[in-house]
C-alpha cells in the first residue's frame, strides 16, 4: 500500500520524458529476449517477450491459490446428503446470527472509515503546509506505524484503553468523567483500533494527491478575490476528491477483512465476518456455510476494488 | 491555505497533531511499559526492571517461535523476491497478452480479505498434503509477500533504461549474464527494499499462519494466542522488540535509498 502510493508518485515524475516509454514505442519487437514463441507469418512478428519469467510464479499461484479458491466457491453449492444446494446461501440471509455479524461488520467498517477520513484529510492537509524538515518528520511518523505489526498496535491499545490505562486516567484527571470509561471488549474499542490501522493508508495517498496541487492555482483564485473557504471548496477540495474517494474505498475493503482487531479488542463479543469464518472452519467444520460467506465477501470486495481501480486510474492519468 | 484565518490554521494544526499522536502515542507508550517492574499494566511504571525481557528470552516456547519466525521469514522472503522479481521483469512490457491479468492475479492476496487467502491456502495445501508442514508455511508466506515484491520491483524495472540491456546483448552477453551484471546491480536498492518489506511481511503474519501452521509456532502466532486468553506483560517486551526491529529495518531502507539517489545524481552531474 505504501509502495502503491510511492509508485504513483514515481509514475508521475517519469511521465514526461521517461526514456523507457519512448523506447518501448520505438523498439522493434524482434529483439526478443527470453522470447518463448516467435512465429513469422506474413511478416508479422507475434512475440511474447519475457513470458517465461512469469511461469514459475503463475504455476504456484494457480496450484495453491486460484484452484483452491474455485474449489472453495464450489463447496458452497454442495451438500453431502442432497447434492446441489442453495441452502448455504439461504442461511446467510436468514439465520439471525449471520445477519447480526453482517450488520456489525458493515456498521463498524463505515464508522471506522468515516472517522479515518475526518482525521486523515485535515492531517494530510496540515502536513502539506509544513516546512521541509517538519514535513519529513510528520510523514515518517505516519509511515512508521503502517509497518509496525497490527498485533503490536492492537496490543498497545489494550495497554492504553484499559480501566487503569493512560486514556482513562487522563480523562479522570481532567475531570471529564467520574468512573473509568470501558473502551475495551466492545464496539468502541474495535472501532478505535481499526481507525488506527486505516489512518496511514488514507493519509499517504491523500498527501500525495495534495502535494500535486499546484500552489499557483490557489494563488490565482486568491488574486481573483476568492475568500479562503471558496478557494478550499471550489479549487482545492475538488482536486483532491478522486484521491479521497479512492482512499475511502480502499479503507472500506480492508475493513471488511479485519480479523485481529475485533478478535483482540472485541474480546470475542464483537465478531466480524472474518472471525465468524474462522469459527465456522476451525471450530464446527462447516465448509459449505463458510464457503457461501467467503464467496459473498469475495464478490463484495472485488466489486469495491473494481470501482477503486477505475477512480485510481483516472486520477493517475490526469 | 492562502489567507485562511488564524483560527482555521490553529484548528487544522490541532487535528493534525491529534492525528499524529493517535498514530504514534500507542507505540511510544509500549516502550517504557516493557521495562516495568510491575505485573499490572500501569503507566507510568512503578519501577524499572528487565524481568519481561528475561521472561521472553528465558521461555523455550518464545525462543522456538522466534527461530521458526526468522527461518521462515528468511526463506519465504527470498523465494518471494526471486519469483516476484522474475515476474516483474517479465511483466515490464504490458503489451504481453494476459500480462495485466497475470499481474492482477499476483496482487490478489494484497487486497482480498486475509481470511479468504487463508482458507484458499488451507484447501490448496491440504490437497497437496502440506498442511501443518514447514514447506507449506514457506509456500503460503511466499504467496503473501509476492505482491509487495512485484510492486516495488515493477516500478524499479520500468524506470530502468532497457537500452542498457540491449547494449549488453549486442555485445554478446547472454540474458542471464545481462541480468546478473547489468540489470541487478542497478536495481539493487529496490531489490533490498523489497526484500526487507517481504521479510517484515512474513515476520508479522498471523492469520494465514494460524490456519495452516499446525504445530509450528511463530512469534505473532504465540502473541495472538496469548492475547486472546489474557494480558501477559511479556508481550510488552516482545512488542517493543518488534517496534525496534521495524524502525531499524525502515531506517536501513531509507539510508540505502538515499545513498543510491545521491550516487545517481552524482553520476549525472559528471
Amino acid at each position: 500500500m505504501l509502495a502503491g502510493s510511492r509508485s504513483d508518485s514515481l509514475k508521475d515524475s517519469s511521465l514526461g520524458v521517461s526514456p523507457s516509454t519512448v523506447h518501448q514505442a520505438v523498439a522493434s519487437p524482434s529483439c526478443g529476449e527470453g522470447a518463448l514463441l516467435v512465429t513469422r507469418s506474413s511478416g508479422y512478428h507475434f512475440i511474447v517477450p519475457g513470458f517465461g519469467f512469469l511461469i514459475p510464479l503463475l504455476l504456484l499461484m494457480v496450484v495453491v491459490f486460484d484452484a483452491p479458491i474455485v474449489y472453495m466457491l464450489a463447496l458452497a453449492f454442495w451438500d453431502k446428503a442432497q447434492g446441489f444446494t442453495l441452502g448455504y446461501y439461504g442461511d446467510v440471509f436468514e439465520a439471525p446470527v449471520y445477519l447480526r455479524v453482517l450488520a456489525n461488520t458493515v456498521r463498524i467498517s463505515v464508522v471506522a472509515t468515516i472517522v479515518s477520513v475526518i482525521i486523515g484529510y485535515p492531517l494530510a492537509h496540515w502536513i502539506r503546509g509544513l516546512g521541509r524538515r517538519a514535513k519529513m518528520v510528520a510523514l515518517a511518523l505516519v509511515v512508521l506505524p503502517f509497518w509496525v505489526s497490527v498485533l503490536v498496535r492492537t496490543y498497545a491499545w489494550i495497554v492504553l484503553l484499559g480501566n487503569d490505562g493512560l486514556v482513562n486516567r487522563a480523562l479522570q484527571w481532567l475531570g471529564l468523567v467520574q468512573a473509568p470509561v470501558s473502551f475495551l471488549y466492545n464496539e468502541l474499542g474495535v472501532t478505535i483500533g481499526m481507525t488506527n490501522v486505516l489512518l496511514p493508508l488514507l493519509v499517504l495517498p491523500l498527501y500525495a494527491a495534495m502535494a500535486r496541487v499546484d500552489d499557483r492555482l490557489l494563488q490565482a483564485a486568491a488574486s481573483l478575490g476568492a475568500p479562503p473557504s471558496t478557494i478550499f471548496w471550489k479549487v482545492y477540495f475538488p482536486l483532491t476528491l478522486p484521491s479521497l474517494a479512492a482512499g475511502t474505498l480502499l479503507a472500506l475493503i480492508l475493513c471488511l477483512g479485519f480479523y485481529i482487531t475485533p478478535a483482540i479488542l472485541g474480546g470475542g463479543r464483537v465478531p466480524m465476518i472474518s472471525n465468524v469464518l474462522d469459527t465456522l472452519i476451525n471450530v464446527y467444520p462447516n465448509w459449505g456455510q463458510a464457503s457461501a460467506i467467503s464467496t459473498i465477501l469475495l464478490v463484495v470486495t472485488l466489486l469495491i476494488f473494481a470501482i477503486y481501480r477505475r477512480i485510481d486510474q483516472t486520477t493517475s492519468t490526469k | 491555505m492562502i489567507g485562511s484565518s488564524i483560527w482555521a490554521r490553529n484548528i487544522l494544526a490541532a487535528v493534525g497533531i491529534f492525528g499524529l499522536g493517535f498514530l504514534t502515542i500507542p507505540l511510544v507508550i509500549i516502550v517504557p511499559m516493557s521495562f516495568s517492574s510491575a505485573t499490572a499494566l500501569t503507566f507510568p511504571p512503578p519501577g524499572l526492571s528487565l524481568r519481561w525481557y528475561d521472561a521472553f528470552f528465558g521461555d523455550g516456547r518464545w525462543m522456538d517461535a522466534m527461530r521458526t519466525s526468522i527461518v521462515l521469514a528468511l526463506i519465504s522472503s527470498i523465494a518471494a523476491l526471486t519469483l516476484g522479481g522474475l515476474a516483474a521483469y517479465g511483466l515490464r512490457r504490458r503489451a504481453v497478452a494476459g500480462a495485466s491479468l497475470a499481474e492482477g492475479n499476483f496482487m490478489v492476496p494484497l487486497f482480498v480479505p486475509t481470511i479468504i487467502t487463508a482458507v484458499a491456502l488451507y484447501l490448496g495445501l491440504a490437497k497437496m498434503g502440506l498442511l501443518g508442514s514447514f514447506l507449506g508455511l514457506v509456500v503460503a508466506h511466499t504467496i503473501l509477500n509476492v505482491p509487495i515484491c512485484v510492486m516495488v520491483l515493477g516500478v524499479a524495472i520500468r524506470e530502468f533504461d532497457p537500452r542498457l540491456e540491449q547494449v549488453a546483448w549486442s555485445l554478446g552477453a547472454s540474458w542471464l549474464l545481462t541480468i546478473r551484471r547489468v540489470v541487478l546491480p542497478s536495481l539493487a536498492p529496490s531489490v533490498f527494499a523489497a526484500w526487507i518489506f517481504a521479510f517484515i511481511g512474513s515476520f508479522d503474519e498471523v492469520i494465514v499462519t494460524s490456519f495452516i501452521a499446525g504445530a509450528y509456532e511463530t512469534v505473532p502466532k504465540v502473541m495472538f494466542n496469548k492475547l486472546i486468553l489474557e494480558v501477559d506483560p511479556t508481550i510488552t517486551a516482545v512488542a517493543t522488540l518488534l517496534i525496534a526491529f521495524t524502525v531499524l529495518a525502515l531506517a536501513i531502507v531509507a539510508v540505502v535509498r538515499a545513498q543510491s539517489d545521491k550516487l545517481k545524481s552524482s553520476v549525472i552531474m559528471q
